[in-house]
């Protein structure tokens, strides 16, 4: 309930302060996202890099960092693969885990019913 | 000019000095299409207050509208209504909650019904009685053409209709953009009266124009806008009034 002296701008005062505002973070999945893309492909391009730098070469030294190079490609590979598979995914768990929750319930409401239904109709056998 | 003058006594609204802002901008910046075009836009305006923002064609007017609407995204800066940042938030939920926007073009349905196009403004909650005593006994004239199509009537009774709409959803901040526009001077005087008269009520006005010297006689405070920056701030006094064409046209007095 709200007094009868509240005035127009102490009621619009009211109602922002209860709004509920979205959070700016919410869409930084996207973001995550893209990154992860945008690491598998880097990690792609170190991954070639290395190569072609190890095999114009015939200097161990410079074969070492090829392989420096490569390595760091396959970790960041796998990073970017991890943010991907982790920020992809959330969304269709999500749908997932609604869908098992709905399902159970559902599946809840017909036990009950079909218990309801055999109490009503007496079919339950007497004990001797 | 006699119009002009009976225009600069419209009764001023009665703002509580040093009253809470009911809307403010803190330094916004937002763009089109990549184009930046407010560059940290700051400006306040409390309830029962007349703010006029004023400048040529393509400063930022209707975008700054827009942003204190909730309708337009910011790069940055922010947006605080009734003192709470309210930056991001869903534009609709700030209409429900009193933000009001009439656009450029009055955005009516020209071919509903007057009537209908009232009751589009039901979804705030109102009924459709609220809603019709709201504009009716504000605008008689409108129960008059209630049931004549919205794109029949004349620019200033379309304008009627868009301040009508509006007035329904009991707003308490109140977006006006290029009220004047394409209206009669004594037209223009009139809606100047109904609109002092919302903000005498307690609603917070921002009212864009970008020929100026009508609405100064209704303002309590105007700003100047420039290629996306406030130029110039304060009372709508001589000081301005001599100074806007500078100002318009971009070089010093």
């Amino acid at each position: 309930m709200t007094s009868s002296t509240e005035t127009r701008a102490d009621r619009f005062v009211r109602e922002i302060a209860e709004l509920r505002i979205p959070d700016p973070a919410a869409g930084r999945p996207r973001l995550w996202l893209r990154l992860g893309v945008a690491l598998m492909v880097l990690g792609i391009v170190l991954g070639v890099t290395a190569y072609l730098v190890s095999h114009r070469t015939t200097s161990p030294l410079v074969q070492g960092d090829a392989t420096t190079i490569g390595l760091g490609g396959v970790t960041v590979s796998v990073c970017g693969a991890a943010l991907f598979v982790r920020y992809s995914l959330t969304a269709f768990l999500r749908f997932w885990m609604a869908r098992q929750s709905y399902d159970l319930t559902l599946l809840g409401d017909r036990l009950l019913d079909s218990g309801a239904a055999r109490d009503l109709a007496g079919t339950d056998q007497p004990n001797r | 000019m006699s119009e002009t003058k009976a225009l600069r006594s419209v009764p001023r609204a009665a703002a509580s000095p040093g009253a809470s802002p009911l809307l403010e901008l803190r330094d916004v910046r937002a763009a089109h299409e990549g184009i930046t075009v407010l560059h940290g836009v700051s400006l306040s305006v409390a309830a029962g207050q007349v703010v006029a923002l004023l400048g040529p064609n393509g400063a930022g007017k209707t975008t700054t509208l827009r942003v204190a609407a909730g309708a337009h995204p910011l790069e940055s800066g922010r947006l605080l209504l009734g003192g709470r940042d309210v930056t991001g938030a869903n534009p609709r939920d700030l209409a429900r909650a009193g933000v009001c926007l009439i656009p450029e073009g009055r955005g009516i349905f020209p071919n509903l019904s007057v009537r209908d196009n009232l009751l589009m403004m039901m979804f705030t909650g109102r009924t459709r009685k609220q809603v019709e005593e709201v504009a009716f006994a504000r605008f008689p004239d409108l129960a008059r053409f209630a049931s004549r199509a919205a794109g029949t009537l004349s620019g200033g009774e379309q304008q009627m209709l868009a301040l009508a709409r509006g007035l329904a959803t009991d707003p308490a901040v109140l977006l006006l953009d290029e009220l004047s526009m394409g209206l009669a001077p004594l037209v223009v005087g009139r809606l100047y009266e109904q609109v002092a008269e919302i903000a005498r009520g307690g609603v917070a006005v921002l009212i864009v124009e970008q020929f100026a010297t009508a609405v100064l006689g209704l303002a309590d405070h105007a700003s100047v806008l420039v290629r996306g920056r406030i130029a110039w701030q304060g009372r709508p006094d001589g000081e301005l009034r001599t100074e806007l064409s500078a100002l318009y046209l971009g070089s010093s007095t």
